[in-house]
Protein backbone atom coordinates (compact mmCIF):
# COMPACT_ATOMS: atom_id res chain seq x y z
CA UNK A 1 0.00 0.00 0.00
CA UNK A 2 1.28 3.58 -0.98
CA UNK A 3 -0.43 5.37 1.95
CA UNK A 4 1.11 8.08 2.62
CA UNK A 5 -1.06 10.29 5.28
CA UNK A 6 0.77 13.84 5.32
CA UNK A 7 1.13 12.85 9.14
CA UNK A 8 1.08 9.61 10.34
CA UNK A 9 -2.04 9.28 12.37
CA UNK A 10 -2.65 7.63 15.47
CA UNK A 11 -4.86 5.05 16.01
CA UNK A 12 -7.51 6.47 18.82
CA UNK A 13 -7.95 4.76 21.96
CA UNK A 14 -11.38 3.91 21.17
CA UNK A 15 -10.06 2.14 17.54
CA UNK A 16 -7.69 -0.10 19.82
CA UNK A 17 -10.23 -1.29 22.22
CA UNK A 18 -11.91 -2.02 19.15
CA UNK A 19 -9.51 -4.19 17.73
CA UNK A 20 -8.48 -5.90 20.81
CA UNK A 21 -11.44 -6.54 22.36
CA UNK A 22 -12.77 -10.14 22.43
CA UNK A 23 -16.04 -11.01 21.28
CA UNK A 24 -18.76 -11.58 24.23
CA UNK A 25 -20.27 -14.83 24.18
CA UNK A 26 -23.84 -13.82 24.21
CA UNK A 27 -25.40 -16.50 25.09
CA UNK A 28 -23.28 -17.91 28.24
CA UNK A 29 -21.78 -14.40 29.55
CA UNK A 30 -24.18 -12.36 31.81
CA UNK A 31 -23.34 -8.61 31.56
CA UNK A 32 -24.73 -6.17 34.19
CA UNK A 33 -25.24 -3.28 31.42
CA UNK A 34 -24.95 0.06 33.26
CA UNK A 35 -27.77 1.82 34.23
CA UNK A 36 -30.47 3.00 31.70
CA UNK A 37 -28.90 0.22 29.20
CA UNK A 38 -31.20 -2.81 28.28
CA UNK A 39 -29.76 -5.92 27.22
CA UNK A 40 -30.08 -7.66 24.40
CA UNK A 41 -34.08 -9.20 24.21
CA UNK A 42 -33.26 -12.33 25.73
CA UNK A 43 -35.35 -14.46 24.57
CA UNK A 44 -34.07 -13.79 21.44
CA UNK A 45 -31.12 -15.26 22.23
CA UNK A 46 -32.51 -18.39 24.31
CA UNK A 47 -33.43 -20.67 21.81
CA UNK A 48 -31.45 -24.18 22.30
CA UNK A 49 -30.53 -23.72 18.87
CA UNK A 50 -29.11 -20.21 18.48
CA UNK A 51 -26.04 -19.36 18.27
CA UNK A 52 -26.77 -15.99 20.80
CA UNK A 53 -25.72 -13.37 18.14
CA UNK A 54 -29.67 -12.06 17.42
CA UNK A 55 -30.40 -8.45 18.44
CA UNK A 56 -33.15 -6.50 18.50
CA UNK A 57 -33.71 -2.84 17.00
CA UNK A 58 -33.56 -1.04 20.21
CA UNK A 59 -30.86 -2.87 21.97
CA UNK A 60 -28.91 -1.73 18.80
CA UNK A 61 -29.88 1.70 18.58
CA UNK A 62 -28.74 2.17 21.88
CA UNK A 63 -24.58 2.12 20.56
CA UNK A 64 -25.44 5.02 18.11
CA UNK A 65 -24.28 7.82 20.87
CA UNK A 66 -21.83 5.77 22.33
CA UNK A 67 -19.38 4.42 19.68
CA UNK A 68 -18.18 6.93 17.03
CA UNK A 69 -15.03 5.70 16.60
CA UNK A 70 -13.78 5.72 12.68
CA UNK A 71 -12.96 2.32 11.65
CA UNK A 72 -9.18 2.47 10.87
CA UNK A 73 -6.84 6.11 10.75
CA UNK A 74 -7.62 6.15 7.13
CA UNK A 75 -11.49 5.68 6.76
CA UNK A 76 -11.69 8.54 5.34
CA UNK A 77 -9.71 8.69 2.28
CA UNK A 78 -11.25 4.68 1.69
CA UNK A 79 -14.32 6.74 1.91
CA UNK A 80 -13.42 9.05 -0.64
CA UNK A 81 -11.64 6.41 -2.35
CA UNK A 82 -14.84 4.13 -2.85
CA UNK A 83 -18.52 6.43 -1.76
CA UNK A 84 -17.04 9.47 -2.78
CA UNK A 85 -16.56 12.94 -0.64
CA UNK A 86 -20.00 14.74 -0.29
CA UNK A 87 -18.81 17.95 -2.16
CA UNK A 88 -19.45 15.90 -5.58
CA UNK A 89 -20.53 17.86 -8.15
CA UNK A 90 -23.25 14.80 -8.96
CA UNK A 91 -24.56 15.93 -5.51
CA UNK A 92 -28.07 16.69 -5.46
CA UNK A 93 -29.55 19.74 -3.48
CA UNK A 94 -30.30 19.21 -0.51
CA UNK A 95 -33.39 21.62 0.99
CA UNK A 96 -33.26 21.14 4.35
CA UNK B 1 -38.89 -6.24 31.18
CA UNK B 2 -35.63 -6.75 33.93
CA UNK B 3 -35.60 -5.42 37.42
CA UNK B 4 -32.52 -2.91 37.88
CA UNK B 5 -30.79 -3.84 40.55
CA UNK B 6 -27.51 -0.57 41.54
CA UNK B 7 -26.35 -2.52 44.29
CA UNK B 8 -24.94 -5.30 43.15
CA UNK B 9 -21.68 -5.34 41.64
CA UNK B 10 -20.53 -6.69 38.90
CA UNK B 11 -19.46 -10.58 39.29
CA UNK B 12 -17.57 -10.42 35.69
CA UNK B 13 -14.95 -7.73 37.24
CA UNK B 14 -13.17 -8.34 33.63
CA UNK B 15 -16.25 -7.56 31.08
CA UNK B 16 -16.15 -4.28 30.26
CA UNK B 17 -18.39 -3.10 27.42
CA UNK B 18 -18.38 0.11 25.39
CA UNK B 19 -21.17 1.36 27.29
CA UNK B 20 -18.80 1.39 30.21
CA UNK B 21 -15.72 2.20 29.11
CA UNK B 22 -15.91 3.65 25.03
CA UNK B 23 -12.40 4.03 25.32
CA UNK B 24 -11.13 1.25 26.98
CA UNK B 25 -13.65 -1.54 26.67
CA UNK B 26 -12.68 -5.22 26.55
CA UNK B 27 -15.60 -7.33 24.98
CA UNK B 28 -17.45 -6.49 21.46
CA UNK B 29 -21.04 -7.74 20.65
CA UNK B 30 -20.34 -10.43 17.80
CA UNK B 31 -22.81 -10.87 14.71
CA UNK B 32 -23.80 -13.97 13.31
CA UNK B 33 -22.37 -12.89 10.20
CA UNK B 34 -20.05 -11.01 8.42
CA UNK B 35 -21.37 -8.24 6.51
CA UNK B 36 -19.53 -6.20 3.49
CA UNK B 37 -21.02 -2.83 3.10
CA UNK B 38 -20.47 -1.73 -1.37
CA UNK B 39 -21.12 1.59 -3.14
CA UNK B 40 -22.64 1.76 -6.57
CA UNK B 41 -21.78 5.32 -8.22
CA UNK B 42 -23.44 6.79 -10.59
CA UNK B 43 -22.45 5.88 -14.05
CA UNK B 44 -20.50 9.24 -15.76
CA UNK B 45 -22.51 8.40 -18.83
CA UNK B 46 -19.01 8.12 -20.88
CA UNK B 47 -19.30 4.26 -20.86
CA UNK B 48 -18.27 3.26 -17.06
CA UNK B 49 -17.29 -0.28 -16.43
CA UNK B 50 -20.16 -1.37 -13.96
CA UNK B 51 -16.98 -3.37 -12.30
CA UNK B 52 -15.46 0.20 -11.80
CA UNK B 53 -18.48 1.61 -10.34
CA UNK B 54 -19.71 -1.35 -8.03
CA UNK B 55 -16.77 -0.74 -5.21
CA UNK B 56 -16.65 -2.58 -1.57
CA UNK B 57 -16.17 0.00 1.44
CA UNK B 58 -15.42 -2.03 4.24
CA UNK B 59 -16.38 -5.79 5.76
CA UNK B 60 -17.03 -5.95 9.73
CA UNK B 61 -18.67 -8.50 11.93
CA UNK B 62 -19.47 -6.25 15.34
CA UNK B 63 -21.86 -4.35 16.72
CA UNK B 64 -19.74 -2.06 17.59
CA UNK B 65 -17.81 -1.74 14.24
CA UNK B 66 -21.11 -0.68 12.34
CA UNK B 67 -22.08 1.87 14.53
CA UNK B 68 -17.88 3.04 13.44
CA UNK B 69 -19.38 3.04 10.26
CA UNK B 70 -23.00 4.77 10.58
CA UNK B 71 -22.85 7.11 13.93
CA UNK B 72 -23.93 9.97 12.42
CA UNK B 73 -20.44 12.19 12.76
CA UNK B 74 -18.13 9.65 10.85
CA UNK B 75 -18.85 10.71 7.35
CA UNK B 76 -20.26 8.28 5.42
CA UNK B 77 -22.79 9.68 3.14
CA UNK B 78 -26.28 9.70 4.00
CA UNK B 79 -28.67 8.16 1.59
CA UNK B 80 -30.31 11.35 1.32
CA UNK B 81 -27.27 13.13 0.19
CA UNK B 82 -26.23 10.54 -2.69
CA UNK B 83 -26.76 11.31 -6.63
CA UNK B 84 -29.21 9.78 -8.56
CA UNK B 85 -28.77 6.45 -9.40
CA UNK B 86 -26.63 5.72 -6.62
CA UNK B 87 -26.89 2.20 -4.25
CA UNK B 88 -25.71 0.87 -1.12
CA UNK B 89 -25.79 -2.86 -0.55
CA UNK B 90 -25.12 -4.83 2.33
CA UNK B 91 -24.61 -7.83 1.91
CA UNK B 92 -22.53 -11.08 3.40
CA UNK B 93 -19.73 -11.47 2.81
CA UNK B 94 -18.38 -13.69 -0.09
CA UNK B 95 -21.63 -12.38 -1.56
CA UNK B 96 -21.29 -10.06 -4.58
CA UNK B 97 -24.58 -7.92 -4.71
CA UNK B 98 -25.31 -9.05 -8.16
CA UNK B 99 -27.48 -10.94 -10.03
CA UNK B 100 -25.12 -12.73 -11.69
CA UNK B 101 -23.29 -14.18 -8.38
CA UNK B 102 -23.32 -18.18 -7.90
CA UNK B 103 -25.13 -17.26 -4.57
CA UNK B 104 -27.57 -14.62 -6.42
CA UNK B 105 -28.49 -16.43 -9.45
CA UNK B 106 -31.43 -18.63 -8.11
CA UNK B 107 -33.05 -16.10 -6.13
CA UNK B 108 -34.78 -13.09 -5.96
CA UNK B 109 -35.72 -9.68 -4.17
CA UNK B 110 -38.94 -8.38 -1.81
CA UNK B 111 -38.68 -4.63 -2.56
CA UNK B 112 -40.79 -1.34 -1.72
CA UNK B 113 -40.22 1.49 -3.77
CA UNK B 114 -41.02 5.04 -1.86
CA UNK B 115 -42.29 7.24 -4.52
CA UNK B 116 -42.90 10.67 -2.33
CA UNK B 117 -39.40 10.97 -1.96
CA UNK B 118 -39.85 14.13 0.37
CA UNK B 119 -42.42 12.46 2.71
CA UNK B 120 -40.15 9.90 3.99
CA UNK B 121 -36.78 9.49 6.14
CA UNK B 122 -34.67 7.40 3.85
CA UNK B 123 -31.81 7.86 6.47
CA UNK B 124 -33.83 6.33 8.89
CA UNK B 125 -35.17 3.74 7.05
CA UNK B 126 -32.04 2.03 5.42
CA UNK B 127 -30.97 2.42 8.95
CA UNK B 128 -33.70 0.38 10.47
CA UNK B 129 -33.24 -2.32 7.76
CA UNK B 130 -29.73 -2.69 8.06
CA UNK B 131 -30.13 -3.64 11.79
CA UNK B 132 -32.85 -5.80 11.19
CA UNK B 133 -30.38 -7.75 8.28
CA UNK B 134 -27.12 -7.61 11.11
CA UNK B 135 -29.38 -8.16 14.07
CA UNK B 136 -31.02 -11.21 12.40
CA UNK B 137 -34.61 -9.87 12.84
CA UNK B 138 -35.36 -10.58 8.76
CA UNK B 139 -35.07 -14.85 9.00
CA UNK B 140 -34.75 -17.41 11.73
CA UNK B 141 -31.31 -19.22 11.86
CA UNK B 142 -31.97 -22.50 9.10
CA UNK B 143 -33.73 -20.27 6.91
CA UNK B 144 -30.47 -19.25 4.95
CA UNK B 145 -32.45 -17.30 2.40
CA UNK B 146 -31.47 -13.59 3.04
CA UNK B 147 -28.20 -12.69 1.18
CA UNK B 148 -28.04 -8.27 1.48
CA UNK B 149 -30.41 -5.51 1.38
CA UNK B 150 -30.11 -2.54 -0.89
CA UNK B 151 -31.33 1.05 -1.43
CA UNK B 152 -31.36 2.71 -4.48
CA UNK B 153 -31.70 6.28 -5.52
CA UNK B 154 -33.45 7.56 -8.50
CA UNK B 155 -35.17 10.58 -9.87
CA UNK B 156 -38.92 9.79 -8.93
CA UNK B 157 -37.79 7.40 -5.73
CA UNK B 158 -36.10 5.22 -3.68
CA UNK B 159 -36.24 1.80 -3.39
CA UNK B 160 -35.20 -0.34 -0.47
CA UNK B 161 -34.67 -3.86 -1.42
CA UNK B 162 -34.31 -7.26 0.57
CA UNK B 163 -32.58 -9.68 -1.59
CA UNK B 164 -32.81 -14.06 -1.18
CA UNK B 165 -30.91 -16.88 -1.96
CA UNK B 166 -33.46 -18.53 -3.40
CA UNK B 167 -37.54 -17.95 -4.91
CA UNK B 168 -39.09 -20.56 -2.92
CA UNK B 169 -37.75 -23.79 -4.96
CA UNK B 170 -35.26 -26.14 -3.17
CA UNK B 171 -31.86 -25.00 -5.29
CA UNK B 172 -30.41 -27.95 -7.48
CA UNK B 173 -27.20 -29.56 -5.10
CA UNK B 174 -28.21 -28.16 -2.11
CA UNK B 175 -29.75 -32.00 -1.24
CA UNK B 176 -30.61 -32.05 2.56
CA UNK B 177 -32.27 -28.34 2.35
CA UNK B 178 -35.59 -30.05 1.00
CA UNK B 179 -38.28 -27.32 1.65
CA UNK B 180 -41.12 -28.34 0.05
CA UNK B 181 -42.35 -25.51 -2.79
CA UNK B 182 -44.95 -24.88 0.19
CA UNK B 183 -42.40 -24.45 2.72
CA UNK B 184 -40.28 -22.47 0.83
CA UNK B 185 -42.96 -20.17 0.09
CA UNK B 186 -43.84 -20.02 3.25
CA UNK B 187 -40.58 -19.24 4.30
CA UNK B 188 -40.12 -16.54 1.65
CA UNK B 189 -43.51 -15.01 2.98
CA UNK B 190 -42.50 -14.91 6.58
CA UNK B 191 -39.47 -12.78 5.03
CA UNK B 192 -41.35 -10.34 3.55
CA UNK B 193 -43.63 -9.78 6.44
CA UNK B 194 -40.87 -9.16 8.50
CA UNK B 195 -38.90 -6.89 6.19
CA UNK B 196 -42.16 -5.39 5.82
CA UNK B 197 -42.54 -4.34 9.56
CA UNK B 198 -39.07 -3.48 9.82
CA UNK B 199 -39.56 -0.67 6.84
CA UNK B 200 -42.53 0.33 9.35
CA UNK B 201 -45.11 0.26 6.41
CA UNK B 202 -48.65 0.14 6.74
CA UNK B 203 -50.88 -2.55 5.99
CA UNK B 204 -51.88 -1.69 2.35
CA UNK B 205 -48.37 -0.61 1.86
CA UNK B 206 -47.22 -3.59 -0.36
CA UNK B 207 -43.75 -5.29 -0.38
CA UNK B 208 -43.30 -7.28 -3.55
CA UNK B 209 -41.00 -10.30 -4.73
CA UNK B 210 -39.66 -11.15 -7.79
CA UNK B 211 -37.11 -13.76 -8.61
CA UNK B 212 -34.28 -11.92 -10.42
CA UNK B 213 -34.48 -13.62 -13.68
CA UNK B 214 -37.60 -12.85 -14.12
CA UNK B 215 -36.47 -9.29 -13.70
CA UNK B 216 -33.72 -9.55 -16.17
CA UNK B 217 -36.17 -11.72 -18.74
CA UNK B 218 -38.08 -8.70 -18.29
CA UNK B 219 -35.76 -6.18 -19.39
CA UNK B 220 -37.00 -2.82 -18.59
CA UNK B 221 -39.98 -3.43 -18.12
CA UNK B 222 -41.50 -4.27 -14.84
CA UNK B 223 -41.35 -7.78 -13.73
CA UNK B 224 -44.38 -9.27 -12.31
CA UNK B 225 -44.15 -9.33 -8.90
CA UNK B 226 -45.07 -13.00 -7.77
CA UNK B 227 -45.60 -12.46 -4.26
CA UNK B 228 -46.85 -9.56 -1.65
CA UNK B 229 -46.53 -9.43 1.64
Amino acid sequence: ETNKPVEPAQPTAGMQALRSARFLQVRSELVNYPDGFKSPNPALNQSSKSRGRTYDKDFLLQFQEVFKEKPSVDWDMKLKETVGDSTDSARPQSAR
Amino acid sequence: TEPSTTTEKKSEGDIRTVFDDPENFNVKHPLMNTWTLWFTKPPSGKGDNWNELLKEVISFDSVEEFWGIYSRQNNITPTSDLALKSDYHLFKRGVRPEWEDSQNKHGGKWAFQFKDKKAINIDALWLHVMLAAIGENLEDEDDNEVMGVVVNVRRGFYRIGLWTRTVGKSLPGEAGKGRTAEQGKETLMKIGRRFKAALQLKENEMVEFSGHTDAAHAGSTRAKAKLTA
